[in-house]
């Protein structure tokens, strides 16, 4: 008995000595490879970086002004259109003008205000201005017409209440309904703390998917393979050394990017458990691995391997809300939001560091991931051993 | 002969001076000159990385250079226009067997692919197919796609398609590499016959050193630079020497004192080479005799220098032989591990194989015994790989069993796996890592106890001799070393078994000299089992014990020495005989019933069993027709006479009647 138990020690301890020097190797490897260490570099700190200074509102966007007026009522107007959102863009003589700078994309906004704007206003008559928005991009004509209705609402008010001789105390007699809300987890509803977590998510898919592919498919493509088929490693450390190799790489670089730049540049706070938020990490990356694994299976090179990883990423990326909310979606495309597992991370990311929630809140979603991490991991590792047969 | 001397005074078709050609750091070809004659077979001899290819591209005018002048017809090449001027002249077959044709395309439809492309009037390509492809005796196969075609088939196919056009000057890039000996014989007898017909010229490129007889004219390539040019019999010449081969008990004390003072000392099998320069055979073997004074010499006589220890000693004089530290290949590394039981290390029983199609090996059954140095010989696609896949584990059998260093291959491939050593046809190591990296990552593979490890490590890295480069990154190491390198790594766990796939394919002469060596030692002091597949003849020398495949079976089996008694004793001995003009007398010699006889360059090979009576018989039938006989000499047939009669008699049982 006791003599089973030290053959079944020493075995062990063999099978673990055996995958360690593989994934020695494959680190040694990764280190060498001036490209990935590049890609890994510019991905983490760079892209998050640079995600960080995004914002989602108008920056400077350029209004132009057909004035027929001219008036100090239609120059108050105009100077309403101010950054940070908007910037005058100068004036045209006509219409015509205006409509060819929107065709040609040179301003965004053009705004026509009639001949009789002041004479109309001092008369107590309402009156019409043209907006038009340019709205080839939804988003920026969105927001762009949404801007401008505030801005020439808000003027309006304020000429109704003059026009009235409303001062400021009297003001307080006049009912009005304001809106008090709350805005939680992101007080200031900062861009800076949603844009890079949400791309640093994407940046970890990216790699946990891309980075086992290019390391089992270099083995095929320089041949090395077949050294390691006649030596006594079995399939399981083969890959195994991969993945634990890789998700090392992505979790010193997903603690780099979270520390420096998130947290570091961006004040992105770290409400939840960090060990939490590791562990999520890297039960996704052995899913995203997993998938790794299978692409490299079914291709013969790094293009190939690229080509396949390119396929598989954008459904995914698609279907997780990082870049349109499920809110967003119709309601097909929501359900199916339930198979990419980057939407369970994404879910678990925000909450963990934004809203500091724990296992007790997560616990289906964390599910949720393993579930499906699971089945993926264990499929690619599957067809990873089948083409040693 | 007399056709290249009648022509001498024509300007040459091709005119190199100077040619340079680099790859961003690397320098391919370096200040290389030549010029080739209208009508010659011209040849360029060097090992992989010689800059053979660079400069065939250059002359077909599909690659720029740096520097130099290259000429083709009188036309200058310096820019893509002036090449494309000539490109209608010359037909250019890349290196890869059946490369530049389509697998998908049957054989017909690939000739008349190159015919389209060439613009050849349907007419003149009716009977231009038809005498090819009656000549390369391609005609039984026009509907089959070219992929279906045996190495060979795919090289005179190859031929076929650059020949479409008939253009006056051919270059071929290593068409015989990976070719069996059969099909290589057939293409040069092909080559030889087209060229002569038309007076073509062709600049043919060949890694094979044995091949060199072969060319009119030739150029030894090595890194680069051109060693030496002229005739081949002209370049023997300038390397003054003779070759010793003796048969010693005490082989490896033997081969101590003779490197001591010597530099070209071989073992080979049982016997001993030694390349003596400068000196007359009876000096030489007078010196070896001095040299081992106080030992039993059991056999020792002097022959003709081979082209590769010529090759071998102009790179020696100057100096282009690497200087590389000496491996101390006398010291014992393995530990005292008895051989084990029975000392049978492999087995293979009625070993069957079946791809989808095909039956890739046909009840294949051998021993191995410890110590023994085993080559399995046979071309690309004889099932030599699939052999070795089985015995390592990696393929499983269809059907039959073996034993690998004791454990059942079927049912225990893991621990064969760990008993063996493997160096795989193709570089299989990691380049982007370390020498001392690679070996430490299989050391701890294949399970040697951590405080070993450098030690271990220490013993191959001296046996290899990889001592200076044990720090440097493979990827950046010649082909020689990186070729030791892998021997080391499948040596350092110490197994009893070693298993190698064509481990010296594409390594230079000296390289695989010295692989050799390391490779006599193993069998030889350390008892190792070596299992090897090649396709060079020359390799096929070394081994204790050689199995001939062909089509997935073994057709014959014993060592060197009785393979080459047995066909004397069948068929008789090689007579060697050199004419004027070769291609009539040799057309002669298969209409007086001849039918084995072969050209060899510009000799006739052919086997014959009562010398004197043939003799007289061919010098009638010569004479008769007014065909000049220059020389006649009987000699013992080598191995490739071996080879090429045992598939040849496998293929007449085979054909239907």
């Amino acid at each position: 008995m006791n003599n089973d138990w030290s053959i079944l020690c020493a075995r062990l301890s063999f099978w673990f000595s055996r995958l360690m020097a593989m994934t020695t190797k494959e680190l040694i490897q990764f280190g060498r490879d001036i490209l990935l260490l590049f890609a890994i570099v510019y991905l983490f700190v760079f892209d998050t970086y640079m995600a960080g200074n995004v914002t989602m509102q108008l920056n400077k966007a350029i209004v132009t002004v057909h004035d027929a007026d001219h008036s100090a009522a239609s120059r108050e107007l105009i100077y309403r259109f101010r950054p940070p959102y908007f910037k005058l863009g100068g004036e045209v003589l006509d219409n015509y003008a205006g409509q060819r700078l929107l065709d040609q994309g040179r301003a965004l906004v053009v705004l026509n205000i009639p001949s009789d704007f002041a004479h109309d206003i001092t008369k107590g008559k309402s009156v019409d201005v043209q907006v038009q928005v340019d709205a080839s991009n939804t988003v920026l004509g969105f927001l762009a017409s949404s801007y401008t209705t505030q801005i020439i609402g808000q003027y309006s008010y304020d000429q109704a209440l003059a026009r009235l001789g409303v001062n400021e105390q009297a003001l307080e007699n006049v009912p009005t309904v304001r809106n008090e809300y709350r805005v939680w987890y992101n007080p200031n509803q900062k861009d800076a703390w949603f844009m890079p977590i949400s791309e640093l998510l994407v940046v970890i898919t990216i790699m946990g998917i891309m980075l086992p592919a290019a390391a089992a498919v270099r083995e095929k493509e320089r041949g090395t393979i077949e050294q390691l088929m006649v030596s006594p490693l079995t399939p399981i450390q083969i890959l195994l050394s991969k993945v634990i190799a890789m998700t090392l790489v992505i979790l010193l670089g997903t603690a780099v990017s979270l520390f420096l730049v998130l947290h570091g540049i961006f004040a992105v706070p770290m409400k939840g458990s960090l060990v939490l938020f590791f562990a999520v990490t890297t039960l996704y990356i052995f899913t995203t691995a997993g998938l790794g694994l299978y692409i490299a299976t079914l291709s013969r090179n790094l293009a190939q391997a690229a080509l396949l990883a390119i396929l598989v990423l954008m459904p995914m990326i698609f279907l997780s809300g990082a870049w349109t909310p499920p809110e967003a979606m119709p309601m097909g495309l929501r359900q199916a939001m339930y198979i990419s597992p980057l939407y369970y991370f994404i879910e678990m990311a925000y909450a963990i560091l934004l809203k500091g929630a724990g296992l007790d809140i997560l616990w289906d979603s964390l599910l949720g991931l393993a579930l499906i991490g699971g089945l993926i991991f264990g499929f690619g590792v599957w067809r990873f051993r089948r083409q040693f047969e | 002969m007399d056709q290249t001397a009648l022509v001498d005074d024509d300007p040459p078709v091709v005119r190199v001076r100077e040619f340079v050609k680099r790859y961003s750091k690397l320098t391919a070809a370096d200040g290389v000159s030549l010029d080739i004659r209208r009508g010659e077979i011209y040849g360029l001899i060097g090992p992989d990385g010689a800059g053979k290819s660079s400069l065939m591209k250059a002359i077909a005018g599909v690659l720029s250079f740096e520097g130099g002048s290259v000429e083709v017809f009188g036309q200058t090449i310096d820019s893509e226009a002036a090449a494309e001027k000539v490109k209608g002249r010359l037909g250019f077959m890349p290196q890869g067997l059946g490369l530049n044709l389509y697998p998908e395309l049957s054989v017909e439809e690939n000739i008349d692919f190159f015919a389209e492309l060439r613009e050849v009037t349907p007419v003149l390509l009716a009977e231009r197919k038809r005498k090819l492809l009656a000549m390369t005796r391609l005609d039984r196969f026009l509907d089959r796609p070219m992929k279906q075609l045996s190495g060979g088939m795919k090289q005179k196919l190859g031929l076929v398609c650059t020949l479409i056009h008939e253009p006056d000057l051919i270059i071929l890039d290593e068409p015989t590499t990976g070719v069996d000996p059969v099909s290589r014989r057939d293409f040069w007898t092909i080559l030889t016959q087209l060229l002569r017909e038309r007076s073509v010229t062709a600049l043919v490129s060949t890694a094979y050193m044995d091949e060199a007889e072969r060319f009119q004219r030739l150029s030894l390539m090595f890194g680069g630079l051109v060693v030496a040019k002229g005739a081949p019999e002209v370049i023997l010449h300038d390397v003054p020497g003779t070759l010793v081969e003796l048969t010693i008990a005490a082989q490896v004390e033997a081969l101590v004192r003779l490197e001591k003072r010597f530099t070209q000392v071989e073992a080979v099998g049982s016997k001993i080479k030694v390349f003596v320069p400068d000196v007359t055979p009876q000096a030489a073997s007078a010196q070896i005799q001095e040299l081992l004074i106080g030992m039993e010499i059991e056999q020792i006589q002097v022959e003709e220098p081979s082209f590769e220890d010529a090759f071998i000693a102009l790179l020696q004089r100057r100096h282009l032989a690497r200087k590389e530290e000496d491996s101390s290949v006398g010291k014992v590394w393995r530990d005292g591990e008895p051989p084990l039981g029975d000392g049978i290390a492999i087995v293979a029983r009625e070993l069957t194989s079946d791809f989808d199609h095909f039956r890739a090996v046909d009840r294949v059954s051998f021993e191995v015994r410890q110590g023994e140095i085993f080559g399995l010989l046979g071309a690309n696609g004889a099932g030599k790989t699939t052999v070795i896949k089985m015995l390592t584990g990696i393929r499983p059998p269809t059907g039959g069993a073996g034993t690998v260093a004791g454990a059942d291959m079927r049912r225990a491939s893991q621990s064969v796996k760990e008993r063996i050593g493997y160096v795989s046809q193709a570089f299989s190591l990691y380049q982007d890592m370390k020498v001392q990296e690679n070996l430490r990552l299989f050391a701890r593979i294949y399970g040697v106890p951590g405080r070993q490890i450098s030690e271990r490590i220490d013993r191959v890295v001296q046996l290899a001799g990889l001592g200076s480069v044990y720090n440097q990154l493979v990827g950046k190491l010649p082909m020689g070393i990186r070729q030791r390198l892998a021997l080391a790594c499948a040596l350092v766990h110490g197994p009893l078994v070693l298993f190698l796939d064509e481990p010296t394919s594409g390594v230079d002469p000296i390289g695989r000299r010295r692989f050799w060596k390391i490779l006599v030692h193993l069998a030889r002091v350390e008892h190792v089992a070596i299992l090897l597949t090649t396709h060079y003849m020359s390799e096929a020398e070394h081994c204790d014990h050689l199995a001939l495949m062909h089509a997935g079976k073994v057709i014959a089996d014993d060592t060197p020495a009785a393979l080459k008694t047995a066909l004397e004793q069948e068929a008789g001995q090689v007579l060697d005989l050199a004419a004027e003009p070769v291609l009539s007398a040799l057309e002669a010699l298969e209409q007086a019933g001849f039918v084995d006889a072969a050209l060899f360059g510009r000799r006739i090979h052919l086997l014959i069993k009562d010398v004197d009576e043939a003799t007289s018989r061919i010098g009638a039938c010569l004479s008769e027709r007014n065909i000049l006989l220059l020389d006649i000499t009987p000699r013992a047939p080598s191995l490739e006479d071996v080879f090429v009669h045992r598939i040849l008699q496998q293929e007449r049982q085979e054909a239907p009647p």
